[in-house]
């Protein structure tokens, strides 16, 4: 898969994601190993929206733990930008599902915690987590703590957390998984506006095919046991996109990774 | 519930036992002497006020109690931390502590009198042991057990140890080290008791033991009474002020 959509050219080139033969196992309780990723090869282009789908158990967030160095891998390799991963990088920015937000700060205390590993003046980092607040549309809610904020709001300080950072690669593992059907579509949109002026390389962990179609360049479908890549599929609906129009590429996509996911037909049984 | 209502709760109910103690000990059954009536408390209460021993006992105990809880308190802390997050001091302390967990405070009173003396010192001793095996062990767990994604999300955003260690492991901790506080106070005033029942010339515990001697059960009353309103009120301070300190949490 070379350039995905074109739109890597409005990156600085940076956040490159290689990952050839990638094999992760777990010891199970018994002792007996599991293979939660097998054989895995994925190249994420700098500045591209990624998305991996599949069952849950299918190894989509071992995946992602990998790239973000939380998990040790047990074969093959993971660079970015001819870097090999050895452990935790603030490069690479990550978005949890349950937010992670640090309870004991204020949303802008969150942000500025992100920010002194830049090291700026007091002023500046001040000025820059207000500014990423702004972005997600919270300045407002800057003194308030994370307790206080609903769950659309704690994801948005989460994002403006992360970005402000200025990660190359940036990782959510289902970051709206958690969240009502219409905070969802509202994140999705702001997440591609904030995205658009950022433009770290994403990959988007999700069971979710809608969610999935309307933000990725590259949809990948993985099935378990052992987890693998199944299927890549090009998603070249153009941008912008609009969770309201639903185009025949949209629907085709969707068909094709539906019939993918049914139990039964994505090869589950193989061994 | 409301504040109202709480306050209005406790004094029902503190009425109520007041009657019923008083019905009892009117009733004949129990012999005054061994069961006094509220109002022989209240009495010897003013009589323990007028002597001018009923503040100053309840200054040397609380004194006592105080330089003890700090010690052990701050002691438990600082070995809490460390036993949690470097794993050499895990290995070479953690069961030795727990070891040290299933003795008494008062087992441990003999040993202390020989030790410091029947002094302020042997009394520290036994206060901030016990304080300082409930706040280590809080602190320890909550130490040990801080979320990971916690960990996995400050690392991600480029947090150093020292960073990680003062901006996420503590505050993280910090729930469990005010529980861990606030059993250590109250464990304060248990231990507190039983170093002074033996061997002290002043204090809540003395009075109780000097009551004995002259069968004074109605100072005896005035003594627990005393106790069990300090404790109560102490333990209601660690909670606002826990409240306060860990405002993310609620108690």
């Amino acid at each position: 898969m070379s350039d995905p959509t074109g739109i890597a050219d409005s990156s600085n080139g940076l956040g490159k994601v290689e990952i050839e033969d990638l094999t992760i196992t777990f010891k199970l309780p018994g002792g007996e190993p599991l293979d939660a990723v097998k054989n895995v090869d994925l190249i994420l282009e700098p500045g591209s929206f990624t998305a991996l789908i599949g069952p849950s158990g299918c190894g989509k967030s071992t995946i992602l733990n990998a790239i973000a160095g939380f998990v040790p891998i047990s074969g093959g390799t993971i660079r970015i930008d001819q870097d090999m991963v050895t452990g935790i990088n603030p490069e690479v920015g990550v978005v949890f599902q349950q937010y992670a937000l640090f309870p004991w700060f204020t949303a802008i205390g969150n942000v500025e915690f992100a920010l002194k590993r830049l090291q700026l003046p007091k002023a500046e980092r001040r000025d820059r987590a207000i500014e990423a607040l702004r972005e997600v549309g919270l300045e407002d809610r800057a003194r308030t703590f994370p307790g206080q904020l609903s769950g659309g709001m704690k994801q948005r300080v989460a994002l403006a957390r992360t970005f402000a950072s200025e990660p190359k690669v940036l990782l959510m593992d289902e970051p709206f998984g958690a969240l009502d059907a219409q905070t969802r579509v509202a994140m999705q949109e702001l997440l591609l506006r904030v995205w658009d002026m950022h433009r770290a390389t994403v990959l988007f962990v999700t069971h979710d095919v809608d969610e999935a179609l309307l933000l990725s360049d590259w949809a990948h479908v993985m099935s378990a046991g052992p987890g693998r890549i199944v299927e890549s599929i090009d998603v070249d609906t153009p941008r912008p996109r609009k969770v309201d129009e639903v185009t025949e590429d949209f629907l085709n996509n969707r068909n094709r990774i539906m019939r993918l996911l049914r139990p039964g037909e994505s090869g589950d049984s193989a061994e | 519930m409301k504040p109202l209502g709480r306050v209005l709760n406790v004094a029902l109910s503190l009425i109520g036992v007041t009657i019923v103690w008083w019905l009892v000990a009117v009733s004949g059954l129990i012999s005054q002497e061994l069961f006094p009536t509220p109002h022989a408390v209240f009495i010897a209460a003013l009589e323990l006020y007028d002597d001018g021993i009923l503040f100053s006992d309840l200054a040397v105990s609380l004194g006592r109690a105080a330089v003890g809880f700090l010690i052990g308190a701050s002691l438990g802390i600082l070995v809490g931390l460390m036993t949690a997050r470097t794993r050499l001091f895990a290995y070479a302390l953690g069961p030795f502590l727990n070891l040290l967990r299933p003795i008494p405070a008062i087992a441990l009173v003999p040993v202390a009198i020989v030790w410091f003396g029947i002094g302020e010192g042997s009394k520290y001793f036994v206060i901030a042991y016990t304080v300082f095996l409930a706040v280590w062990l809080n602190t320890h767990h909550g130490t040990a057990h801080v979320a990971l994604t916690y960990i996995r999300a400050a690392r991600s955003l480029g947090a150093r140890r020292t960073r990680e260690f003062f901006e996420v492991i503590i505050p993280a901790a910090a729930p469990h080290i005010v529980v861990g506080l606030r059993l250590g106070a109250a464990l304060a005033f248990l231990s507190l008791v039983a170093a002074e029942l033996s061997g002290a010339s002043a204090g809540i515990g003395f009075r109780l033991q000097d009551a004995r001697d002259y069968v004074r059960t109605d100072r005896m009353f005035v003594g627990l009474i005393e106790l069990g309103i300090l404790g109560a009120l102490l333990d209601q301070f660690f909670v606002v002020v826990g409240n306060k300190l860990v405002h993310w949490e609620q108690m």
